[in-house]
């Protein structure tokens, strides 16, 4: 049955696949759709009909560009009409008016004109949410020739009167970007967590929303510019503190990823110290609710070490004390090093002791963190303070001082370090501002730095001009303006600089480096060769890592990861080690279709994933030791592949204490298929999953979705959108049973495929039509690029970039380049040109009252 | 309680003071060399703080069975009995422009009453927020107008619902109905933003000298920028200077607390503690700090995020809050809420305990502190905004009676409060978004000096 509904779809989508290439072909070759027609003239009835109706489009077409008069795009006949009256005309006719949307008799051949309207109707039809689950459906073929009659005519019109759409004219640097372009620009890894607000996201992404500037946000980000530069520069001179904790939940009676082998449990971090000199490293045990240090024997002594850069520097031997008082255990944890200012890792942990079995009537569980269920059986580190630094000796040598100070002073006199100062000056600004930057601009950073200098030494100079550079607008805000020129003009292709940071904020959250900038400044960029030349380079520069970790883990909510706190009743195993296998898997499988610029298809389904041994237990694949994380080719019985496989997926649409097919169906319709269902109606209760008797299998607990008739509209859509996924409980391991001994149901659908069962058939029906997961995924990359919503007048461009990137199977690069040669990403719509300001909020309060007009 | 049973593990062995629950040794060079507490203003004056908590309550165990006093408190209330004569919990206040039922909302409208606008984009829109409009007319004098802090280190992204941005489930206030105030969570960050990032007092005095110097420099760079934009984005820089304006205000405030040597002698919080129970107290503690100090005369503070996933196996509910929430009716599941609203209540009772030992004036902090605690939501099984779980506490010196329970008409808008608050801590205004009136009997007629 499933492999028929594949072979089904397939046929229709090779047919679907010519005439959508015959008609994009119209504007030129004509004559490949007569020829085309010829042949499909000798198939059954309605792709006769089909046929007629693109004949007569194409030749309407001609004719209406014979006189010159025409609206873009072939003209609608019979067949379209009929189709509406027939499929949309039950609901969406002038008296009943569903969803506000008339589409009987209305004038088709100026569908040009209501894109908004247009681009809607082409949504439900190509994602197969409409006609709904119960209408009589129309033939696949007449499903397709209206939709290709639909987009070529809207695809049409659009080209004639382009729509880039604007992107927002000030957008300050979020967190992320803030701590990338620090990378970038000084070599130096900050935590900028510690340093910036949270930014809030829209659109499912925290790179929308960034015009405000509160009190709060300005204070934080001058702070934050005074913390840096004296970090970069090394000139602090009072002690700071900072603590590094590990996870409450983290288990640590085994070997951790990054460790020495040999050792057990710990806490390892990046640590950049300021200057040469000492600094404390204080250690904090682990304890128990009650305040006990956990995991410690009368009779048994351990040995801990800590590490600067993996080289022992102190050993401290504990076992728990005869009197039973382990109050000041760990006051005494404490060491003083010496070492050089610049980037180092520190590490606190243990000798590993060799296995200490636990008498146990059950098998011991995996995780052992929690005292009042499972205590651990030797004791773990809860945090360290490092503070310093005590007798420093100057800044020393670091990467971010050899990457700040690209001279020294020719000699002692001002004049000489005036010159210096200049030079690494505006090398920073050319870098922090992301264009060349005029001397006259040097001049006030100049001003900061005779300050310092007054106060101090060169260096002091320095780096209170680097403050004021960090701290400057030009640094802190992306600005896109409208030049002179464009202004009122309508649309208008940015500029190679703006462009350079489109890119480089798109794939690497972070400023342009030299030669991108380079490739501006010379005018390059806006060059079809050059952009796709640099775009591949800069996919394979590590730095695009970031898709990974920043796109994918906002798109897939890898983020949310750590809120996630499922019931250690109930899953009694898990703990942060898995939270982070989670993570890791998923961001290395994604980071992997980016470096071998796979199918993006790969997304769905893989014959192999990344795993470490804490994790292949988990999901019962065996042959996985360590904890290092490595490629494992997966077989069929594994049951893995793909990311609705995947442990940080799978969890972070469930709820602590089980499942929710109601999250994960709208995680399916919204994130992969590309079909969100709509917001709940005003005053309906927001859907409960828990009305009836808890000991009934889910399916039949979410029954009352889909019998009381306001829930069912949508969550007939959305159930089995998720119940497919019911095989995986709510950490990502596979059952055949619920909780309660039911046997698990997992069967499914999506709009506009036909019933399958579990993951398998719903990877297959996904599978079956890659254009629609093609255009989620690019949707998805799209928002994140421009930084705004996707409205509907980006649709032609989504559309040509699914369809170019069909012929190269759908690579990761043939989305990647189809974005960034897209008219959205290298053009722009002035201000005042079809979204004055004011008509913006008309519209936004029109959507008020009605609920939210354009709805991905 | 048994809840309060648990410590931060540093605490026993580290800490002196009682203030903070998470902190590191002392460093020398961090604290003030001189550490004179002088910061109880010479005359008392109004304070206004709010606590929001999420996702409405069980309203069989919240509302106390009393018609007018608290004789006898409610279930959810009980740990309130120290304090209850310094609290009036109000019945039936609802939040018309919280509807359609949302948890977005629920936020944005408890301290703005106002509509949101229906935008997943950055063209949100809401309304000023009561706690706004006080600071901007008796929080102004302060070194901060207001403080906005929250519990929740990383505000879930991209779970929003029903098309609203995350903004408005994140930011309950808004200076603005286009400036939302992102709020803080980390302890440090509060103190630092509160008291400087410590050194001696020429250092912190160099220090805000400095931060003065960058701001004029990016007062001039905008101005540039200014020439290469349009007409509505021009606007938008307008108001970075407003925030420029107010930060500057906050530094020639902090100088001169700087020369008034008013830097408490605390132990500077340094992480965040694990614990739910701890981080609370941490934050309900730089809030008292905050007040005592006369940093700020506004607080707002998120006890917890709408749709939170929050477990609470301290308290025997191992289940998240947000699902649960979502009881239909089932008994087991709307003991576990009324056990997470009894929880949130004994973390607000012990504060409101640490305010009356807080000597201020004549009287103590919570004296001259107006304190609203309370929900956006009322049943949250149906996402209503009626009857809202509303208790006003402290006050006393601005006439708050206390040791009552007051029911409204069913439907009282929960403006009319807000007005009513406003106008007892001296800001008159005629309306409030959808405020019909003031309400009666929560103050004492006399008028207070």
């Amino acid at each position: 049955m499933v492999g028929q509904t594949i072979s089904h779809y397939k046929d229709h989508r090779e047919l679907g696949e010519q005439i959508v290439g015959v008609v994009s072909f119209s504007e030129g070759e004509r004559n490949a759709v007569f020829r085309w027609v010829a042949r499909a003239m000798t198939t059954p009835t309605l792709w006769r009909w089909t046929a007629v109706a693109l004949l007569l489009a194409a030749q309407v077409e001609v004719w209406a560009q014979d006189s010159k008069t025409a609206p873009a795009g072939p003209s609608p006949t019979l067949s379209q009409r009929q189709f509406l009256d027939r499929h949309c005309g039950t609901c969406h006719n002038k008296r009943l008016k569903t969803a506000g949307l008339n589409l009987v008799q209305v004038d088709l051949s100026r569908l040009g004109s209501q894109p908004e309207r247009w681009e809607k109707v082409v949504r439900k039809l190509h994602t197969g949410v409409m006609p709904p689950p119960g209408a009589p459906r129309p033939s696949e073929a007449d499903r397709r020739a209206m939709l290709t009659w639909l987009e070529t005519s809207l695809d049409a019109a659009a080209a004639a009167n382009l729509n880039p759409g604007r992107t927002e004219t000030l957008r300050r640097l979020n967190r992320t970007e803030y701590q990338h372009a620090i990378r970038d620009l000084l070599a130096l890894d900050i935590d900028a967590s510690s340093l910036l607000p949270a930014d809030e996201s829209g659109h499912g992404f925290d790179n929308v929303i960034l015009g405000d500037l509160s009190p709060t946000l300005l204070n934080r980000y001058i702070s934050a510019a005074q913390k840096i530069s004296r970090l970069a520069v090394g000139s602090t001179q009072s002690l700071q503190s900072d603590i590094i904790q590990n996870a409450p939940d983290l288990t640590q009676e085994g070997h951790l990823p990054g460790m020495p082998l040999g050792t057990r449990g710990g806490l390892s971090a990046p640590y950049t110290f300021p200057q040469d000199g000492e600094y404390d490293i204080q250690i904090f045990l682990a304890r128990n609710f009650t305040g006990v240090v956990s995991g410690l024997r009368e009779d048994r002594p351990h040995e801990l070490l800590v590490l600067l850069d993996r080289e022992p520097v102190k050993t401290f031997t504990i076992q728990k004390p005869a009197d039973g008082d382990d109050t000041l255990l760990d006051k005494y944890l404490k060491v003083r090093v010496s070492g050089k200012a610049g980037p180092h890792n520190l590490a606190v942990t243990f000798v590993h002791e060799g296995s200490s079995l636990v008498n146990t009537l059950r098998q011991p569980p995996v995780s052992r963190y929690n005292d009042r269920r499972y205590p651990r059986t030797t004791p773990g580190i809860n945090m360290i303070s490092v503070t310093g630094p005590y007798a420093p000796r100057g800044p020393g040598d670091t990467p971010t001082r050899r990457r700040l100070f690209v001279c020294r002073p020719a000699g002692p006199n001002a004049s000489q370090e005036e010159e210096c100062a200049r030079k690494i000056l505006s090398t920073l600004m050319r870098r922090a501002y992301r264009r060349p930057v005029d001397e006259s601009e040097v001049d006030r950073p100049m001003a900061f730095y005779r300050k310092g200098r007054a106060e101090g030494d060169f260096d002091a100079g320095i780096a209170m001009a680097l403050s004021a550079v960090l701290a400057n607008p030009e640094f802190l805000l992306r600005v896109e303006s409208d030049s002179e020129s464009v202004r009122a003009s309508g649309v208008y292709r940015v500029s190679d600089l703006e462009l350079a940071s489109r890119l480089s904020f798109f794939l690497w959250s972070s400023i342009p480096d030299d030669e991108l900038l380079d490739a501006a400044v010379q005018g390059k960029l806006s060059q079809p060769g050059e952009i796709e030349q640099q775009t591949r380079r800069m996919l394979a520069d590590r730095r695009s890592s970031n898709l990974a970790t920043n796109f994918a883990g906002q798109w897939l909510r890898l983020r949310n990861i750590d809120a996630i706190t499922p019931s250690t009743s109930i899953f009694r195993d898990f703990d942060d080690n898995l939270r982070q296998a989670f993570r890791k898997e998923t961001e290395l499988f994604f980071d992997s279709v980016v470096r071998e610029d796979r199918s993006v298809l790969t997304f769905i389904k893989s014959d192999y994933t990344f795993l470490n041994e804490r994790l292949a237990k988990h999901y019962g694949i065996p042959h996985v030791y360590g904890s290092r994380f490595r490629r494992v080719p997966l077989t069929p019985e594994s049951r893995r592949g793909g990311l609705l496989r995947q442990g940080s997926v799978l969890s972070v649409t469930s709820y602590a204490t089980r499942t929710s097919p109601v999250l994960r169906g709208v995680f399916v319709l919204r994130n992969i298929l590309g079909a969100p269902p709509p917001p709940p109606p005003p005053n309906v209760p927001t859907l409960d999953e828990s009305t009836t008797a808890a000991n009934l299998p889910m399916r039949e607990r979410l029954a009352a979705h889909r019998s009381n008739a306001a829930c069912a509209s949508c969550h007939r859509t959305i159930d089995p959108a998720g119940f497919p996924l019911e095989n995986f409980n709510a950490v990502g391991q596979w059952r055949d049973f619920e909780v309660d001994g039911h046997s698990v149901d997992a069967s499914g659908t999506l709009p506009g495929a036909g019933a399958f069962q579990g993951i398998d058939g719903l990877e297959d029906s996904l599978l079956a039509r890659p254009e629609l997961f093609a255009t989620t995924l690019t949707e998805q990359l799209m928002t994140f690029a421009l930084g705004r919503g996707i409205e509907y007048y980006d649709a032609p461009a989504v559309r040509k970039i699914v369809r170019d990137a069909e012929k190269d199977n759908y690579r990761f690069s043939s989305l990647i380049l189809g974005i960034v040669k897209s008219v959205p990403f290298q053009m722009r719509r002035a201000e005042g040109n079809g979204s004055s300001v004011l008509r913006t909020t008309a519209k936004n309060e029109q959507t008020l009252s009605r609920g939210r007009a354009w709805n991905f | 309680m048994e809840f309060l049973t648990k410590k931060a593990i540093p605490r026993r062995t580290l800490l002196k003071s009682a203030q903070a629950a998470l902190a590191l040794p002392l460093l020398d060079a961090m604290i003030p060399a001189a550490t004179a507490w002088a910061a109880t203003p010479a005359k008392p004056v109004p304070r206004l703080s709010f606590v929001f908590i999420p996702m409405g309550c069980d309203h069989s165990r919240w509302t106390p069975p009393g018609q007018e006093s608290l004789d006898k408190l409610s279930p959810i209330l009980t740990p309130l009995e120290p304090v209850k004569d310094q609290v009036t919990v109000i019945t039936n206040m609802r939040l018309q422009n919280a509807y359609p039922g949302t948890h977005d909302t629920s936020n944005a409208a408890f301290l703005s009453a106002a509509p949101a606008k229906h935008t997943e984009g950055s063209d949100y829109y809401l309304g000023t927020t009561v706690d706004q409009i006080a600071a901007r007319e008796i929080g102004r004098d302060q070194q901060l107008a207001s403080l906005e802090l929250s519990i929740d280190l990383n505000p879930l992204a991209g779970v929003c619902n029903n098309g609203y941005a995350c903004v408005y489930q994140n930011c309950l206030s808004w200076s603005s109905p286009t400036t939302p105030l992102p709020s803080e969570a980390h302890p440090r960050v509060v103190f630092e933003r509160m008291f400087g990032e410590g050194g001696d007092a020429a250092a912190r005095r160099s220090s805000l000298n400095r931060r003065e110097s960058l701001l004029d420099s990016f007062t001039g760079s905008i101005a540039k920028i200014k020439q290469r934009v349009g007409p509505s984005d021009r606007f938008r820089l307008d108001q970075y200077l407003e925030s420029v304006r107010q930060v500057e205000r906050e530094i020639e405030r902090a100088e001169q607390a700087v020369t008034e040597n008013k830097t408490p002698d605390l132990d500077r919080p340094v992480g965040v503690p694990a614990e739910f129970a701890d981080h609370a107290k941490l934050m309900f503690d730089l809030q008292i700090l905050a007040f005592q100090a006369d940093i700020t005369r506004i607080v707002t503070f998120q006890l917890t995020r709408e749709q939170s996933n929050r477990t609470y196996p301290e308290i025997g509910v191992p289940d998240p809050h947000h699902p649960t929430s979502h009881h239909g009716n089932d008994p087991e599941k709307i003991a576990k809420i009324a056990k997470i609203n009894a929880f949130h209540v004994s973390l607000f009772s012990e504060f409101l305990q640490r305010m009356k030992a807080t000597p201020d004036g004549d009287g103590s902090l919570l004296d001259h502190t107006v304190i609203l605690y309370g929900s956006g939501m009322g049943n949250p099984s149906l996402h209503d905004h009626e009857n809202l779980p509303i208790v006003v506490a402290g006050g006393a010196a601005t006439g708050l009676k206390g040791d009552r329970h007051i029911r409204y008409t069913e439907g009282t808008n929960l403006a009319n409060l807000h007005l009513t608050l406003l106008d007892r801590v001296g800001i008159h205004m005629d309306s409030f978004m959808d405020s019909t009136g003031k309400v009666e009997g929560l103050f004492e007629l006399t008028d207070v000096a």
